[in-house]
C-alpha cells in the first residue's frame, strides 16, 4: 500500500489552513510515517505535483488522500473516512462533525 | 416525476443543445424559458418532497426561525410532516416559547434534538461555555448541532431545509433539491430539498404576513436570522443577515477548493 497525501498552497502563497490542520493531526497521531509522499498542490503553479494529480484523479478539493492498493487507487478527501479505514484510528463523532461542518460552511445556519 | 426533476436541478441548468459558440437568439430564449421553468415554487419541491418518500423517512428540520413557513406549507398541502429542531442547549428563551407554540399550533410531534451530553461536558470541561467567541464557533456547532443532526439524518432518506440563496455566499446556487453529500455514505444516499432556495427574505416575510403564521418575536426586535443567543444579535437596516451571527469572526477563506491561476485549468472550475 502506498498513501500520498497531497495538501494545498494558496494563489496567495500561504498554506491552506485545513491542510495544516490535517497534517498536525497525522504529526500528533504520529501517522505521518504511514505517509509515503506528500505533494504540494500549488494553486500558483498547474504543473505542481498536488495538481497534476488532483487533475489526474478529478479531485477538486484539498486536502486528501490517495491509497494505492494492489494497482488500484482510491482517494480519500474526508480526512477522518481516511484516518479511520486507512490508518484505523479511532476517530471521535465530534471530530467528524466537525470536518463536515468545515466542508460544507453553509451548515452553521441550519 | 421527482426523480426527472432532481436531475436537471442538479446539473444546474439546462444543457447547451450543441448551440455554437456564437449563439442564436431564439434558442438562448428556448433555453433562458426552459431553465426558468426548471424552478419550481416552494410548495410544489414540497408536495414533491413529501410524497416521494416515505412519512418516517424524511423531514422537516425547522430552526425556529422564519423557516416556520416549511412546516406552513406543508400542513396547508395536506400532510403531517415529521419536523425536528436542533436544540444546542444556547437557544433564546423566546425560541424555546415559540418552539412550544409551533407544536400545539401544528399539532406536531416535533423532535426535539439534543447533543451528546458527555461531548458537550468534555467541550465545556475543556474550553468552557464560551470558547467560540476565542476560537471560532466550528467546535461548538460541531458538538451542539451537526453531530446530533447527523446521527439523525442517518435515519432518514431525504430531509427540507429552510436554506436560501440569499443568506450567505456560500449559499449562492443552492439547488432546490441535491443528494446531500455531506450526510450521505457509501451505503446510504441522503436528498436534501430546499424549497425556499429561489425565495427571498422579503418573499418569505410576505407569506408569513399573509397566511398570518405565527413566527418567532425575536424577528420584531431586529433579529433576522436566529440561532443559539450567545451567537446571535439584531442587525441594523442594510445589513446582510449573516452580520447577526458570529460577527466577531472575520469573514476568513473557508473553502478548499482548487483553483488553479493563470493558463487553462488543470481542474475543472467547478471546484467551489
Amino acid at each position: 500500500m502506498k498513501i500520498t497525501f497531497v495538501k494545498k498552497i494558496l494563489a496567495n502563497g500561504e498554506p491552506c489552513a485545513k491542510c495544516a490542520d490535517v497534517e498536525a493531526r497525522l504529526r500528533t497521531g504520529n501517522y505521518l510515517s504511514r505517509i509515503d509522499e506528500t505533494q504540494v498542490a500549488d494553486e500558483r503553479d498547474p504543473e505542481s505535483d498536488g495538481m497534476r494529480t488532483a487533475a489526474r484523479l478529478g479531485v477538486e478539493r484539498a486536502p486528501f488522500f490517495v491509497v494505492e492498493n494492489d494497482g488500484g487507487e482510491v482517494v480519500y478527501t474526508v480526512f477522518f473516512k481516511f484516518l479511520r479505514e486507512v490508518l484505523e484510528a479511532p476517530v471521535s463523532n465530534s471530530a467528524e462533525a466537525s470536518e463536515i461542518l468545515r466542508d460544507n460552511p453553509d451548515l452553521d445556519l441550519i | 416525476m421527482t426523480a426527472q426533476r432532481i436531475s436537471q436541478n442538479d446539473s444546474h441548468g439546462v444543457s447547451s443543445h450543441g448551440v455554437d459558440s456564437h449563439g442564436r437568439a431564439d434558442e438562448q430564449a428556448e433555453e433562458q424559458s426552459i431553465a426558468v421553468s426548471l424552478d419550481a415554487s416552494p410548495q410544489q419541491v414540497l408536495e414533491d418532497a413529501l410524497s416521494s418518500f416515505d412519512a418516517d423517512k424524511i423531514a422537516i428540520s425547522f430552526s425556529g426561525a422564519e423557516d416556520i413557513v416549511l412546516v406552513d406549507m406543508a400542513v396547508k398541502l395536506g400532510f403531517k410532516p415529521r419536523v425536528f429542531c436542533l436544540d444546542t442547549g444556547r437557544l433564546h428563551a423566546e425560541t424555546y416559547q415559540f418552539l412550544e407554540r409551533v407544536r400545539k399550533h401544528y399539532d406536531l410531534a416535533l423532535e426535539i434534538l439534543s447533543p451528546n451530553g458527555d461531548d458537550v461536558a468534555e467541550l465545556v470541561a475543556e474550553k468552557g461555555l464560551f470558547s467560540f467567541y476565542e476560537d471560532g464557533h466550528n467546535e461548538c456547532c460541531s458538538v451542539r448541532k451537526i453531530a446530533p443532526l447527523r446521527n439523525h439524518l442517518g435515519k432518514l432518506d431525504a430531509w427540507i431545509t429552510g436554506q436560501r440563496e440569499d443568506q450567505s455566499p456560500t449559499r449562492s446556487d443552492l439547488p432546490q433539491d441535491q443528494i446531500d453529500k455531506a450526510f450521505s455514505s457509501d451505503d446510504h444516499t441522503l436528498m436534501k430539498f430546499n424549497p425556499l432556495a429561489r425565495w427571498t427574505s422579503s418573499q418569505v416575510w410576505a407569506y408569513i404576513r399573509q397566511e398570518s403564521v405565527p413566527y418567532n418575536p425575536l424577528h420584531d426586535r431586529g433579529f433576522v436570522s436566529i440561532g443559539c443567543e450567545p451567537c446571535t444579535r439584531a442587525i441594523g437596516p442594510g445589513e446582510h443577515e449573516r452580520a447577526g451571527r458570529w460577527w466577531w469572526e472575520e469573514a476568513t477563506a473557508k473553502e478548499c477548493g482548487l483553483h488553479a491561476q493563470n493558463v487553462t485549468p488543470l481542474i475543472p472550475a467547478s471546484g467551489g
